[in-house]
């Protein structure tokens, strides 16, 4: 009687280890997209090198992580909300670790755009605020996974149209600026690339808002929404 | 327990004493009879009594009493006294739990409680804002879940808690937070949160202050240098070097000014309060005011005086000082052919000094940071009528001496007015 109670008791906590290192790989992840944008914004790419190298960090977090998995199935044989939860963990992880080569990518891009410095750089601001947008999904996206609050994972994915919307109206600014000035073509190639980042940021934000109600739920509601 | 066994004992005997005659008289199998009947009733009785504790028990409450007859009265009533004691001590600790807790909220710094694995027990609602934090569905969580900033989750991790951790937070990036983790009570440990932003803001208000002083002093000190090290190498025609020492001397007033105003503004820092008994005449101050602005002015300004209020109690170096600056600003920065009226009169039942002018008015913008050391909304015009960046500065610290409120009000084009509401305690009688 008391070694089962031990042993479910270890299980609760193998659980909530592989819970709290989602969480502090996407406070990692977080982190990094906020320097990389701020390294675009303000023009200060010397941090971008420590970019590049924390994305090993991220890396190794996202072995870790399927090691734990790995350990809990193979041990414990989770059942039901638990084998949902060590489900959703793995996809979430791929999703972060996702996120972290954009991340790399837009600190990349900032270096480009702030070294060819031939041109005051067409709506920074724009850029900037679609970034945040995307970093709030996917703060909401890892507490509704930390509080398992489906109602928050729906409003995540609710706010990605609008990500997708941005990023879109950012092209088309860019296209009339390049039709304009062909000279400035090569930068704001170099910007759409950094929007297309945050794009991608946001789909994955909202990938893990749906392992999130899968999770919480059972439910399964990817690819659900009507198809573009 | 004794009594108990006493009364058994008294009723059994007092059953079988009348089955003994009756069986000897009678006949023993009705003896028999009445002496388990007796047994039976005595039985029957005690079951009765136990079904009423049995039911009691299952509900315990201190409204109900039990009732019962000898022995089992007294249990009852212990029990019963029981309960109600217990419950006064349980609403006793419920009601001191709540005290803690309500001067937990009452706490300004965000207080968190956590456990040896850093969960969240407790926190109250300072915190909940600062770190995004909702007690409802968080408690029990470890922080680091939710509170997910690398340099957060590594100081947790890292155990070292002598200094406080420094986290702008990513929720709230205006604010600046530092976190100090106290261990209490075994392995659990209380997180302060304080807000730090102002006491942040301060310091860079210092240290820009340091800054705008050299860059102010050294400014006038290279032009003359430079001056002084042409006097010296060139040789120069008599009128020439006139007019360079003529700059030279300009120069060396506007570094005294500005040493000058330094001062005033450290001894209106350091000073006790202004007296509150010492009569401050109006009249003649502003009186004595206008001609100083009439000399500075030169006659290219129309200005006009009217004094309607009566005395103020205060320091009147001070005051003389704080309606100067604000005259002679207007002097200053009002072009030739402007009016600048100058009252003093009553408002209810306090008083109102103002300085109107309808020179350019201030760009709404630089409005509030007028009164900051060295602020310049326009640097050179500024420095080409001879401000110092420090007269506003001074009046606004000789007038909240005073308890004193200065207000700006101006409009672009149209002139501006700068006015100093004076409260009743501070007008002589």
């Amino acid at each position: 009687m008391s070694d089962s109670i031990h042993v479910s008791r270890q299980f609760d906590e193998d659980l909530s280890g592989l819970r709290t290192h989602v969480l502090e790989m996407g406070g990692l992840v977080e982190a990094q997209i906020r320097a990389a944008v701020e390294a675009y914004a303000t023009g200060e790419t010397g941090i971008v090198k420590d970019i590049v190298e924390n994305d090993h960090r991220v890396n190794d977090f996202e072995k870790i992580i399927d090691d734990e998995t790995i350990h809990v199935v193979a041990r414990r044989q989770p059942t039901a909300s638990d084998l949902r939860l060590v489900m959703g963990v793995t996809k979430i992880v791929t999703d972060l670790e996702r996120i972290g080569d954009e991340a790399k990518k837009i600190a990349k891009g900032a270096r480009r755009v702030h070294e060819q410095g031939m041109l005051q750089i067409p709506r920074a601001t724009d850029v900037r605020h679609v970034a945040d947008e995307a970093v709030v999904m996917l703060r909401q996206a890892l507490d509704s996974f930390a509080r398992l609050d489906s109602a928050l994972a729906d409003a995540v994915i609710h706010a990605d149209a609008k990500v997708d919307a941005e990023f879109k109206a950012i092209v088309r600014q860019l296209i009339t600026y390049m039709m304009e000035d062909p000279r400035t073509i090569s930068t704001a190639i170099d910007i759409v690339w950094i929007g297309r980042s945050i794009e991608r940021i946001g789909d994955h934000a909202k990938n893990i808002a749906e392992h999130v109600i899968y999770i919480a739920e059972g439910r399964d509601i990817r690819h659900s929404g009507k198809e573009e | 327990m004794s009594t108990a066994l006493i009364q058994t004992l008294a009723l059994t005997l007092g059953g079988a004493l009348p089955a003994l005659v009756v069986g000897v008289l009678i006949s023993p199998a009705l003896g028999w009879a009445i002496f388990s009947s007796v047994l039976l009733l005595q039985l029957l009785l005690g079951l009765r009594y136990f079904s009423r504790l049995e039911a009691w028990s299952r509900h315990p409450s201190p409204t109900h009493a039990l009732e019962g007859a000898g022995v089992w009265d007294e249990v009852f009533a212990r029990l019963h006294r029981h309960e109600r004691e217990l419950r006064g001590q349980i609403a006793r600790r419920e009601l001191d739990l709540r005290q803690v807790a309500a001067a937990g909220q009452a706490i300004v710094d965000g207080i968190i409680t956590l456990d040896a694995d850093n969960r969240i027990g407790w926190c109250n609602r300072t915190a909940e804002q600062q770190l995004g934090l909702d007690l409802r569905s968080d408690r029990g969580q470890p922080i680091a879940n939710l509170v997910r900033q690398p340099a957060f989750v590594a100081y947790l991790a890292a155990g070292d808690f002598s200094r406080p951790l420094r986290l702008i937070p990513v929720r709230n990036e205006e604010r600046v937070l530092s976190i100090h983790v106290l261990p209490y009570a075994g392995g659990d440990r209380l997180l302060q949160v304080r807000d730090v932003t102002q006491a942040e803001r301060l310091d860079r208000m210092r240290r820009d202050f340091v800054a705008n002083v050299s860059h102010e002093l050294r400014t006038p000190l290279t032009v003359l240098s430079g001056f002084l090290e042409t006097v010296r190498e060139l040789p120069l025609a008599p009128e020439e070097h006139d007019r360079y020492l003529a700059l030279m001397a300009e120069q060396s007033d506007r570094m005294q000014r500005i040493v000058q105003d330094l001062l005033t503004l450290s001894t209106l820092e350091s000073s006790p309060p202004p007296p509150e008994n010492q009569r401050v005449a109006m009249a003649e101050l502003l009186a004595k005011l206008k001609r100083d602005a009439e000399a500075l002015s030169a006659g290219r300004h129309a200005i006009t005086l009217a004094v309607d209020a009566g005395d103020l109690l205060g320091a009147e170096s001070e005051l003389t000082s704080a309606f100067g600056n604000l005259i002679s600003n207007a002097v200053r920065y009002t072009p030739a052919g402007g009016h600048i009226a100058i009252a003093w009169r009553p408002l209810g039942s306090s008083a109102e000094f103002s300085v109107t002018d309808d020179g350019p008015g201030i760009d709404p913008a630089h409005i509030p940071r007028l009164t900051e050391r060295f602020y310049r909304a326009d640097l050179g015009r500024s420095r080409e009528t001879g401000g110092t960046g420090l007269g506003l500065a001074i009046v606004k610290h000789a007038l909240s001496r005073h308890q004193a409120r200065l207000d700006i009000a101006s409009t672009p084009g149209s002139g501006s007015r700068f006015s100093a509401h004076f409260p009743p305690a501070r007008l002589a009688p």
